[in-house]
């Protein structure tokens, strides 16, 4: 029978759709064109007063005198800059909070290759965050003590990002976990605080920590204000990261979890090895954005008087010397945020293209 | 010894009665062909036997390890007893090979150098050798089916169990499979085996189980089975799939 098939057809990838050229874009048909110069006119109308704003009337140096009357005051950033990345840290040991920061970076470079995974990477960051508090700290390694409501800007911002994100991924599995688990007792605890910590806004959870936390405390025993903010982000970055882990998971065929533990792998193992890479390949987007909220999230803990980026930033502006220029600086302070936020955007989007094969 | 003993097996699904007093007592080496119409407790059986379902009254024994809710001793069980299943089951995120290593090297303490060495050796005895880098997405439904029976020879278990491995399968995918099958049949490889591919019951099988309703209904030699089957809904049921 020399016409039945005795190989299998070759699995051909669909084929490519041709994006449309630029032009064809821009001016393609009615409606694309009126865009196209609607968007034009705004833009020329619009330019010239920011132009003007920001570089013909800007102020690039002098004091705030020269300020007065002109356009973007950005020698008041040269002149603050310092003090908002480091908000009230005593100014001669601003090296310290800058080797903090600096160590956030090496690792964070260091860690985006997927070949660094592992866990010397892991035992590199717990190193890291630990000698990044020990040197802010200074007290225990001999250097002058600066309290923690002395911390400020940046240093603050990456601490609560970090550590919320590091310490609340891991709490936001294990509620997933929790919450599809047979035991009715581990699935309400974590439907329950889950439901609790997503119905309850961050803010008023930042001031229970603040406020009511040492109200009920007993005389004598204090818990700092920095670990009670980073208590309540890590509960809410916990509660978030959990449901969208959760969707990942029932993405995952039943199937898998039942050939893993077919082949004598434990559920820890058949969860860690099988179950838990596809759930969260699977959902690297939404994930992407959950972290993006909680990076801008940690900006909240002004309220309870911690010296993050955006406060330090506020406190710069009440300088009476200078003619508070307040689009300048949240400006600044905006495009720092954006710059972590999309970098990591980017990064996700690099990961979720090499490692989101799970093909079925 | 038996390779696996059934005795008295029971099984609900809340109200529904799925399995209801099942013996069944399988020699070393002996393959058994399980069939019956759907829903009548076939996969039920054989995932009460690796402990994927838990039994409610009853015993089953793999040798002499009793299959009883204690995760040791489901693991003990699991070692010894492969399980292929109708949908393949790969792991997607990982590839052939790996799919293969991942249970030697995390429960059967294999060093990855050997559980690579092992798993070579049994994808190119199913003949899907130079397919071992690629990922389960990238290979055919038989291609997949052979991988994923590799993969559960790779922990050298005495029993494999079988759950329609071929009815996801387009037909021209079927003999390949059946191939590989009858291939671990001859090897005296002790075989458990839900299918409809009645050819292969007839070439393979020592006993054939017929089963409906949670009940085996009889149990006999395929040639007997198939010419003359004494109960009704054995000859219904095969008259159905003639036609
Ligand atoms: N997890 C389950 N929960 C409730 N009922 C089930 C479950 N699994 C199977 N059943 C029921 O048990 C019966 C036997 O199922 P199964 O063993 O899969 O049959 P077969 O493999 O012979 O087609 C069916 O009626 C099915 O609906
Ligand atoms: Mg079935």
């Amino acid at each position: 029978m020399s016409y039945v098939r005795t190989a299998p057809e070759a699995i051909l990838p669909a084929p490519v759709v041709a994006r449309p050229s630029l032009a064809a874009s821009l001016f393609g048909d009615a409606a694309s064109s009126l865009a196209t110069v609607f968007i034009t006119l705004v833009a020329l109308a619009a330019l010239p007063h920011l132009f003007a704003w920001a570089v013909t009337n800007g102020v690039w140096v002098g004091d705030g005198e020269a300020c007065r009357d002109a356009g973007a005051c950005w020698a008041f950033l040269r002149a603050k800059t310092p003090f908002i990345l480091f908000g009230i840290y005593p100014e001669d040991e601003r090296w310290r909070p800058m080797v903090a920061v600096g160590i956030f970076v090496v690792l964070t470079i260091w860690s985006l290759p997927r070949k660094h995974w592992t866990r010397a990477t892991l035992f590199g960051w717990i190193a890291g965050i630990v000698a990044a508090l020990l040197l802010m700290g200074g007290k225990t390694i001999g250097l002058t003590e600066v309290p923690t409501s002395a911390w400020g800007g940046l240093p603050i911002t990456i601490l609560l990002t970090v550590l919320s994100l590091a310490l609340g991924f891991p709490a936001a599995v294990l509620l997933a976990l929790g919450r599809r688990s047979p035991h009715p007792a581990l699935r309400w605890l974590s439907t329950g605080f889950i439901e609790l910590v997503r119905g309850l806004p961050l803010l008023s959870m930042l001031f229970v920590a603040s406020i009511m936390v040492p109200l009920l405390l007993p005389d004598g025993v204090t818990i700092d204000n920095l670990f009670r903010a980073l208590v309540a982000l890590t509960f809410s970055a916990a509660a978030y990261l959990a449901e969208v882990v959760r969707g990942g998971l029932q993405g995952v065929p039943r199937g898998q979890e039942e050939a893993a533990r077919a082949l004598g792998l434990s559920w820890a193992q058949a969860m860690r090895l099988v179950v838990l890479p596809q759930a969260i390949r699977n959902v690297i987007p939404p994930l992407t954005n959950t972290v993006v909220v909680i990076v801008k999230n940690t900006s909240l803990v002004l309220v309870v008087g911690l010296f993050d980026l955006l406060s330090a930033g506020r406190v710069a502006l009440s300088d009476p010397d200078w003619p508070a220029p307040y689009a300048e600086t949240y400006l600044m302070i905006a495009l720092i945020y954006f710059t972590i936020c999309y970098a990591f955007a980017r990064y996700a989007l690099h990961l979720e293209r090499t490692l989101g094969q799970v093909r079925r | 010894m038996s390779a696996i003993t059934l005795s008295g097996v029971h099984k609900w699904y809340g109200d529904y009665h799925a399995l209801r007093n099942v013996d069944l007592d399988i020699a070393p080496g002996e393959r058994i062909v399980i069939c019956g119409p759907s829903g009548s407790g076939k996969s039920t059986l054989i995932r009460c036997i690796n402990g994927l379902e838990s039994h409610d009254q009853g015993r089953i024994a793999i040798g002499d390890e009793e299959v009883r809710e204690d995760a040791r001793a489901l693991q003990r069980v699991r070692i010894r007893v492969g399980m292929v299943f109708q949908s393949f089951n790969l792991f997607p995120h990982l590839t052939i090979v790996e799919n293969c290593m991942l249970a030697p090297v995390r429960v059967g303490e294999a060093s990855p150098a050997e559980a690579r060495e092992r798993a070579h050796a049994l994808l190119d005895r199913v003949r899907i050798g130079d397919q071992k880098d690629k990922y389960p997405g990238q290979l055919s439904g038989g291609q997949q089916q052979r991988a994923a029976i590799a993969r559960a020879l790779c922990m050298r278990p005495e029993i494999m169990l079988f759950d329609e491995p071929t009815s996801a399968l387009d037909a021209e995918m079927v003999k390949e499979v059946l191939d590989i099958m009858t291939a671990l049949a001859s090897d005296g490889m002790t075989m458990l085996c839900v299918t409809h591919e009645m050819g292969f019951a007839r070439e393979v099988a020592d006993r054939v189980v017929f089963m409906d309703a949670g009940q085996i209904v009889e149990i006999g030699e395929p040639t007997a089975f198939f010419s003359a089957p004494k109960h009704d809904r054995a000859r219904a049921f095969l008259g159905q799939l003639i036609h």
